[in-house]
């Protein structure tokens, strides 16, 4: 796909990283992309890779080399949790570099490579959730992520309810809570799903769409383990007559809930870890977590079957499940940790609240069925 | 002297197959990758896809009868009748052809005062304005979504406004009538600028030849000026359903799922990897575009207009007291109005926010703009180069998209019997799901073939601009063909007997003659470019080819401010000045390189 994985692959790991420093040396410290400008093909269109197909792991396994972590694009950047594992990792790990890729489309940009039987330039995925496990399983031949056996460092102080892989491919690193935030002002705390069907909260909830927002979709698989399988739909007939917005995503239904449109929205449990403080109204962070549970939706990362270096892959998610890197991310993402154990900071544990009990979907579970209930689901809305 | 008679002569045709190469590798390519997954199953043709969309009454409603049984037709519109006629569902096809309908009708009925206002008086400013009005053009929608939310909210200015005067209250939020203005807002400026295009080239000497002949102010309007405007007036039009029946992020972020469109089944499809419906709803959605298309290009091309000559003058807006007893300035005074709640209210609140924080004035938003510009972090997405990208992308695209538009022009205006279709066919970028290019692009271009052992893929700086001025050109198209229709073919005529090649007439004597079309066209191709945001995300190349709108859209996932908004708001704010900067600078220069 570009110069600097075919100059990766055709020289032995820290050789080839002394070219891309040469090549990037009068670049604006831009993550060292510069090849793509300053190699002879201006342009990038239509530079070509030799060999794409082979597997070329060279030099001894564990230390050293290039580790290629595929995320979504908030983990990096200035102060954010990515950019301290890679620094992190980089000094524990001598003579190794992280690398991100942020593929616009997530992980399916890797299940639509697999399919069609495209190089896939990254060695681990992180940020996957169970849905898109199930859907990346479901829609290959083939396994795209390899499992990582029993014997990973950390992995056995992982919390219960997020151990949702029983093949263990995923390894959750962190996760969110969903529940409603409310405004105490104007309604009173809804304590469970039935209640949300009472007059009194006519017009009062805001929830994203689960076709495509995250917080949307464990909404609706919250509603799933409340009511049942047989009777979500009946509920979310009578939800919608009681007048649910469902909006895109969780950007603009918060923000339509910040500007008062109405009191209660799908959100996070770390809602107050954004918002508290002498000038902030803690009466319109108000957190419901109906029928005295949270829905978990954990953060996983999983190692691609055809990772060049799964040694130095299995090191570096070693490395995440340690104790300083949780409470890192905890903070830095404003997510829970996934290791039992961990304060990530004073304010975090004030601020970030743990639901009474915390429910969610094992893979499983969702295998087979995440689709049709979203459809249904989606179907439902849109027709009522 | 012979090479360069030949080099003008094979000038044409030779751009012309340029054109099409580059449309069947950039977008034909790519669209029937994803396309024919709704025809193809397993190596052989099949119906059975189409056949499970267009028979499921979530998508067609009562019309899925046609597709599974349609002997039983007759006897259902009888029991119809009997019945008494009850309103009757046609799925979300229904739902999302109605939803374009309301919208191409308000953005006709909003921007229509705007380009009489624009072509027929002078005002300060004017030039300004007529710039401007490409703004909402190049708005990601989730800044719309936020304007919009700041000026029609239940707490917004609009209801302060209204209770300040004792007006009561309105709530258009999440309802089909804030869909139908959000449409009205990015289109009724098409509408605007094409026909205000159109209203300039018409010729005075025969308004004033029709007028010495008798002809009332009135019939002379209706016979001369109407018949210029109405072409450009349905294209507009025509544009806007398209557009509009394509819809899809503004939908959900300001109606909600309940007033969804088939875009958004296509995408949540798309998401799913469910890759045969995705292609089968693009199909459907596809075909329904280009057959509208088509029916206008034939009612177009059976239009004589002729352009050019001298403007008609125009009027002073402003003419002391009289303005406020005269009926016409009155009606444009009560549209301005209008215009300021609908256009300058959203734009003024987006800015509003981004100075806004929790506790009342802030500067943290543009703080946080210096601050990732100033940093050296891996991974960091920062404005200048955002904007010199986008600036650089723009101009790109319109050196590419406007000899591009042209030719196209030039052959489906001189050529014969299935032009029409022809340029039926090249318009397809805009009729086109944005979701299923990207797709196509993702899994051709970026994911690449390997050809002879190698494996070959298309990425970085041409390659976007490629993309958007495949995108871009039929706007330029879309102005020019209509201008070149209008030429007097004896002038092209009596140049060629003269010896000059088709490609000197077409510098010497065309071009200079529809010039105003070309500019307007060339405008609308730099907008495309700025505002593009799918097919330039997927093909940058590692971090640094991000644009302005890309760089909006990963601050808006920034949360070393919290999960607010304001760093986004304040990028778009400015996307907002550098685009009207920049139209401000091409409309004048473009003016005064008029050949």
């Amino acid at each position: 796909m570009d110069r600097r994985q075919f100059l990766r692959r055709s020289s032995a790991g820290v050789a080839g990283l002394a070219m891309l420093a040469g090549c990037t040396g009068a670049g604006e410290g831009d993550n060292g992309s510069g090849a793509n400008g300053s190699g002879t093909n201006g342009s990038g269109n239509g530079t070509t890779e030799a060999g794409a197909d082979s597997t070329a792991t060279t030099g001894s396994a564990s230390s050293g080399g290039t580790l290629r972590v595929a995320t979504y694009s908030s983990f990096t950047g200035e102060d954010t949790a990515g950019n301290w594992l890679k620094s992190a990792f980089e000094t524990e790990q001598s003579g190794t570099t992280v690398e991100f890729l942020t593929p616009e489309n997530g992980v399916n940009q890797y299940v639509q490579r697999a399919k069609q039987g495209a190089p896939i330039d990254a060695d681990i995925y992180l940020g996957l959730n169970t849905a898109e496990l199930v859907r990346a399983r479901k829609k290959l031949d083939k396994p795209l992520f390899q499992s990582v056996g029993e014997d990973l460092d950390g992995a056995d102080g992982l919390k219960k309810p997020l151990r949702i892989d029983p093949k263990k491919r995923a390894v959750p690193y962190d996760t969110g809570y969903i529940s409603l935030v409310y405004n105490e002002n104007e309604v009173e705390e809804p304590k469970t799903f039935d209640s949300l069907l009472e007059s009194r909260y006519e017009g009062d909830l805001i929830t994203e769409n689960a076709q495509q927002s995250d917080p949307g979709r464990a909404f609706l698989l919250w509603s799933i383990i409340a009511k049942g399988e047989e009777n979500y739909l009946d509920y979310w007939k009578q939800l919608v007559g009681n007048g649910v917005t469902v909006l895109s995503d969780w950007e603009p239904a918060y923000q339509a809930y910040s500007d008062g449109e109405a009191p209660m929205v799908v959100s996070y449990s770390t809602d107050q870890v954004y918002y508290h403080g002498p000038d902030v109204d803690m009466a319109k962070h108000q957190l419901g977590f109906l029928n005295d549970q949270g829905y978990a939706n954990p953060e996983t990362m999983a190692l691609f079957e055809s990772a060049n270096n799964p040694q130095l892959g299995r090191t570096f998610m070693e490395f995440v499940l340690t104790e300083t890197a949780q409470s890192k991310i905890a903070v830095k993402n404003v997510q829970f940790p996934a290791v039992k154990g961990v304060t990530p900071s004073k304010e975090f544990d004030k601020y970030a609240k743990e639901p009474p009990e915390t429910v969610t979907h094992s893979y499983d579970e969702l295998a087979g069925s995440v689709e049709s209930w979203v459809e249904e689901w989606s179907r439902l809305v849109a027709s009522e | 002297m012979n090479v360069r008679r030949w080099g003008e002569r094979l000038a044409v045709p030779t751009a012309f197959v340029l054109t099409v190469a580059i449309l069947a590798v950039v977008f034909y390519y790519p669209v029937l990758s994803v396309l024919r997954e709704a025809v193809v199953r397993a190596g052989s043709l099949t119906a059975a896809p189409l056949v499970d969309v267009l028979g499921d009454p979530f998508y067609t409603g009562v019309a899925h009868h046609l597709f599974t049984a349609p002997l039983s037709i007759p006897a259902g519109v009888l029991d119809w009748i009997r019945a008494g006629f009850p309103s009757v569902e046609f799925g979300l096809f229904g739902f999302t052809a109605f939803q374009a309908f309301l919208s191409t009708l308000a953005s006709v009925v909003v921007g229509l005062p705007g380009a009489y206002l624009l072509a027929r008086f002078e005002f300060r400013g004017r030039r300004t304005l007529r710039s401007l009005t490409i703004l909402p053009f190049v708005l990601p929608s989730i800044m719309v979504a936020v304007g919009f939310l700041a000026m029609f909210g239940q707490n917004g200015l609009l209801n302060d406004i209204l209770g300040a005067l004792g007006l009561g209250q309105v709530n258009l939020l999440f309802t089909l009538e804030i869909i139908v203005l959000a449409h009205a807002f990015y289109n009724a400026p098409l509408v605007t600028r094409l026909v205000t295009t159109a209203w300039e080239s018409v010729d005075a000497r025969r308004v004033e030849t029709a007028r010495a002949l008798g002809a009332g102010p009135f019939r002379a309007f209706r016979d001369i000026v109407v018949p210029q405007l109405l072409p450009a007036l349905l294209t507009a039009a025509l544009l806007t359903f398209v557009f509009t029946f394509l819809s899809f992020p503004i939908v959900l972020a300001l109606g909600g799922l309940r007033l969804a469109t088939v875009e958004v089944w296509l995408y949540a499809r798309v998401q799913d990897l469910e890759l045969a419906e995705a292609a089968t709803l693009g199909t459907i959605e596809t075909v329904l575009s280009l057959a509208l298309t088509y029916l206008y290009l034939r009612y177009e091309a059976r239009q004589t207009t002729t352009g050019g000559g001298t403007t008609l003058p125009r009027r002073a807006l402003a003419v002391g007291w009289k303005t406020l007893r005269d009926p016409v300035r009155i009606g444009l005074a009560v549209y301005g109005v209008g215009v300021l709640v609908l256009f300058v209210g959203p734009l003024v609140s987006m800015i509003v926010e981004s100075v806004t924080g929790p506790n009342g004035l802030t500067g943290a938003y543009y703080e946080f703009l210096l601050n990732q510009q100033a940093t050296t972090a891996a991974g960091t997405t920062k404005p200048l180069p955002a904007i010199a990208n986008s600036l650089a992308f723009g101009v790109g695209t319109l050196a590419l998209a406007v000899p591009m538009g042209i030719v196209v022009s030039v052959m489906v205006t001189r050529g014969g019997t299935g032009s029409r279709l022809a340029e039926t066919l090249m318009s397809a970028p805009l009729a086109v799901s944005g979701v299923v290019v990207g797709l196509g692009l993702l899994q051709t271009l970026v994911f690449g073939t390997t050809i002879a052992g190698y494996r070959v893929t298309a990425g970085g700086a041409l390659a976007i601009v490629v993309a958007h001025a495949v995108a871009a050109y039929p706007f330029v198209t879309r102005n020019v063909t209509p201008a070149l229709a209008g030429i007097d073919s004896q002038l092209v005529d009596s140049a060629r007997s003269l010896g000059a090649s088709r490609f000197r007439t077409l510098l010497d004597v065309e071009l200079p003659l529809v010039w105003t079309a070309v500019l307007a066209g060339g405008a609308f191709a730099f907008a495309i470019s700025i505002g593009e945001f799918d097919t330039t995300v997927l093909l940058a190349e590692g971090v640094e080819s991000y644009t302005m709108p890309v760089a909006l859209e990963r601050y808006i996932g920034n949360r070393s401010l919290g999960p607010s908004l304001g760093p986004a708001t304040a990028m778009g704010t400015v996307l907002l000045l550098v685009t009207a900067a920049s139209f401000l600078v091409i409309e004048r220069l473009g003016g005064r390189w008029e050949p």
